[in-house]
Order: structure tokens, then sequence, then C-alpha cells
């Protein structure tokens, strides 16, 4: 048996159960009589505003003055296209390589997936941006697909053998990467900007001409779009000549 | 991160230079546990020695501290999912009848009366009755997950957790498993099995005898492992539930590791 037996303590059974120390609290009854301090007005004071029915001022109510949050004028703006990269560094990369918690081969490769669950990072945000800080610290031959990755982190890994494969995610894909979900197709791009960043061997997009050559693992519609999305380039309207 | 020294706790007398080559390991506190290894079928002809074989459990999932804290946090939350809460009366609105004016306001002597259904009367709506609702509550997937860890810590520290390789059994008759289970001493036992289904011929044989039941790792929770006195699993449930509510990360020595 488990060779550890300690007596003293009751087994536990459904009759003997109770929650932790002072996790719970009775309920406030108003308005119960004086004994029990909420008596009389119930808590909310003398008469005025607040003590009615019902009354409520807004948070941010400053008794009918000017509030702050219109005293002073907006300023700035959202970027709706803006994204929240997750950053890995190469020394943490292969730091987590050394302890055995992320392996990489070329037909299954490290994604975002496998940085989150091996605590790499804590959050995926819109995806993961590989840098290339610590680029001395890597020795071993990595095979990965983040979302971004810099210049130096490409060179680096290159360098020793391994690949870098940028692939585009939207928050459903990627919600889908981390989950290890296959049965939905995952998005391609539709920006220009990502459809020119994704389609450039530079850097390592996944639907770059020389990408689709490399990969070991390519879908059919990723050879589809790398044909189609870079079309565009060489279309123009068929002007008519003056005579 | 990337330098090769390594941190060592020691007292300050014993303190010295580490030379290099003496190589320190990180070694695990926490320690597999062993269980005995039963059999539900009789033994036959060939089989190892009642007690010769030993399973190994997953220390983080089958030795936690006990949190009674936990186990009731998970119990009042699967108890509140099977309330009912279909209780119901009739408001005053609800409450058959007109709202003619029952008698006049000045001038009879008595109490001030609008309709017949009000609540002050017999017959009259119930003021503040109870009308029906969900009462379920809700609590954290980890917290749940928890809970079955320390459930089956404390059967595992009371010896009440017993493990088979197979629940498999060959006959159908009831009175062939009853017997089996009296010669055991499983009464009052809730048998698990990590597979999809129940194994048909225990479920054929066992499902009227009384204070036995069975079930799938997929339909255990909380409260069933605290409800029933004695558990059994199969293999394939030590193993699914290892997988499912482990706590040792891959790569990391079991001692470096929060429970």
């Amino acid at each position: 048996m488990s060779g550890r037996i300690r007596t003293g303590s009751a087994r536990v059974t459904l009759a003997n159960l109770t929650p932790a120390r002072n996790s719970q609290h009775s309920q406030k009854r108003v308005g119960r009589g004086q004994g029990s301090g909420y008596g009389g007005t119930a808590g909310r004071g003398a008469n005025g505003q607040n003590s009615r029915t019902g009354s409520k001022v807004g948070p941010g109510f400053t008794g009918g003055q000017t509030p702050l949050s219109k005293r002073f004028p907006k300023r700035g703006f959202t970027n709706q296209n803006d994204k929240t990269w997750a950053p890995v560094n190469l020394d943490r990369l292969q730091h987590w390589i050394n302890q055995g918690r992320l392996n990489s081969s070329p037909s299954k490769p490290i994604t975002a997936r496998e940085l989150l669950l091996s605590g790499c990072i804590h959050d995926v945000h819109d995806g993961i941006k590989l840098l290339g800080d610590g680029a001395e610290h890597l020795t071993t031959p990595v095979h990965i697909t983040p979302a971004r990755a810099s210049q130096s982190a490409i060179k680096a890994i290159e360098g020793l053998g391994g690949t870098v494969y940028c692939k585009y995610y939207n928050n459903l894909s990627l919600r889908d990467c981390v989950k290890g979900r296959t049965d939905r197709r995952a998005a391609a791009p539709t920006r220009r900007e990502d459809i020119l960043w994704y389609t450039s061997w530079r850097n390592r997009g996944y639907l770059a001409k020389e990408s689709i050559l490399r990969m070991p693992v390519v879908e059919e519609r990723w050879r589809q779009l790398s044909e189609e999305l870079p079309k565009w380039k060489e279309q123009g309207f068929d002007v008519k000549k003056k005579k | 991160m990337a330098d090769g020294r390594k941190l060592v706790g020691m007292c300050s007398k014993e303190r010295r230079i580490l030379a290099d080559s003496e190589h320190i390991t990180a070694q695990s506190i926490i320690k597999p546990v062993y269980l005995t290894l039963s059999q539900l079928t009789y033994p036959q002809e060939g089989d190892p020695a009642v007690g010769a074989r030993v399973v190994e459990l997953d220390p983080t999932v089958f030795n936690h501290p006990i949190r009674r804290d936990i186990i009731h946090l998970c119990v009042v939350q699967y108890r509140d999912s099977l309330r009912q809460g279909s209780a119901n009366t009739k408001t005053r609105s609800e409450v058959r009848g007109s709202g003619r004016k029952i008698r006049p306001q000045k001038g009879s002597g008595k109490a001030r009366l609008g309709d017949g259904q009000s609540p002050m009367l017999r017959g009259g709506g119930i003021a503040f009755g109870p009308k029906p609702r969900d009462f379920s509550t809700k609590l954290p997937k980890k917290v749940i997950e928890m809970g079955i860890r320390v459930a089956l810590s404390a059967k595992l520290k009371e010896r009440r957790l017993g493990v088979v390789e197979s629940l498999d059994w060959p006959g159908m008759k009831t009175q062939h498993l009853a017997r089996r289970i009296t010669s055991l001493g499983w009464h009052k036992t809730l048998f698990v099995t990590g597979h999809p289904e129940i194994p048909a011929g225990l479920l054929r044989s066992g499902s009227n005898i009384p204070n036995v039941d069975f079930m799938t790792v997929d339909e255990l929770n909380v409260y069933d492992i605290v409800y029933w006195p004695r558990i059994v699993l199969d293999a394939a449930a030590v193993d699914l539930l290892g997988a499912r509510l482990s706590k040792l990360t891959p790569g990391v020595p079991a001692g470096l590791t929060p429970l």
C-alpha cells in the first residue's frame, strides 16, 4: 500500500467536510431591528438622494460639476490593426530545450501551443514573435513555426541547420492552434500588409514560393494561396490606346 | 540563465567553493507511490501470486495534501447542480379571481381591503414565495481537478483504494460475482474503468448487487469518490487519471514543481 499511514485524523466522508476557515460570511440582514445594527436606516445613512430606493449616482459623478472625464479633450487613438506579440528570445528557447521541456523536428515544429504548454510563454497574445537575443547561446537546430521572426533570429537558427517558417494566425486559428484543434481550416491573410509579409521569403513567410518548396509539411491550400495571392502584382486594367 | 553555475543552499559553516568536478543534480522530493495490485477474477494457475505485483501511482494525483475545504467546495457545487429548483407558488397576480373591491373603503367598521387575492387573506397569493430557479453554482475547473486529486489521495491514505489490472468479468450470473465480491470484502464499492464502456460481463452480473456501482472515469466526480467507502480502479483508469490530472512537468524533476 502507500507505505505512509498517518492515524489520528478522521477519514474524509460527506459528513465531516468543512469550508476553509473565515471563507464564509453570514448574510447581512438590513431593517430587522436595533439589535442587528442595521435597523433604523438600514445602513443607508440619513435622508438624501442615496437613501432612496433605486437611487444611485453614476461612477465619476462629482455632484454636478464638470467631471474629470469631460474636462479634458480626448487624445490619441486605438489602432484597430495593432498586434501584441508574445516575444520569445533564442536563449530562453535554448534553456527550455536543454531542460527537455521543448523538442522539435522538421515535421513537428514548435508552435504557440508547445511554447504555452511548456511554460516558455504565459500568454500567446496575438501570436509568437521569435527574437534574436542571446543568439550566441543557441546550440541545437530548432524547427519552429512562429507568427513572426526577426532577421537576426532567422539567421541564427538557419545557421545551425534549423528552420523558421512564419505562419499567419487570426484570433480563431491561433486559438485552434493552442487547443490542438485541426477540424477547422486556418484563416489565410486578407490584409494587403499581411499578404505581402507572409508571401515574402525574406521573412520566411509560409506562403513564399521558396517556403512551399522547402517545408516538409505543406497543405494543398497553402500551395494554391502562394500562387494566387501575389497575382495582383502583375494584374492591371486594360487601357485603350488613344487613336 | 545561460552560465553554467548552479546554486545550492548550505549552512554558513559548511560554505565552500564548489569544484567543477563536483556535479550537483536536482533530487526529487516527491516519491512515487506504490500500491499492491489486486485481482477481481479468481486467480488461475500461472498467474503471479497475490500481492506480488505493484502499480506505480502518480504522486501528484494520489499523494496530494488532504484539503477538506476543496472537497467541501466540490461537493457543495455538485449538490447545488442536483437541485431541481422547481418549487413554485402563485403571487397575487397569478391567483384566479376578479379585481373587484370586496367591500367599501369606509363605513363597514372593518379593515380596508382591495381585491380578494391579497396575500393577507385566506386564498390569496403568496408574498415572496418560491419561484422556479436555477440553483447551480460555478467552480473553476482547476479547483474541481484538485478536488479529484485530494479525494483520490484521501482514499489511498485511508487504504480504501484498490487497483486491478482489468475489470473484465467472464461470467454473467449475479450470484457468482456477488460471491467473489464478498470473498474480497469489497462491499460498498465503486468500480471505475478507464475504458469508454463498463465491461459488459461486469455490468450484467453486477447491476443488481446492492451497494456496488460501476462508472467510467468520464462520469467520475468528487462526490462519488467521497460518497463510496471503497474505490477500485482498473489500470486504464489509473493511466487516464494520471494523464489528465498530473502536475508533473515533463523534463522537470518532480520536487521542483509546486503541488
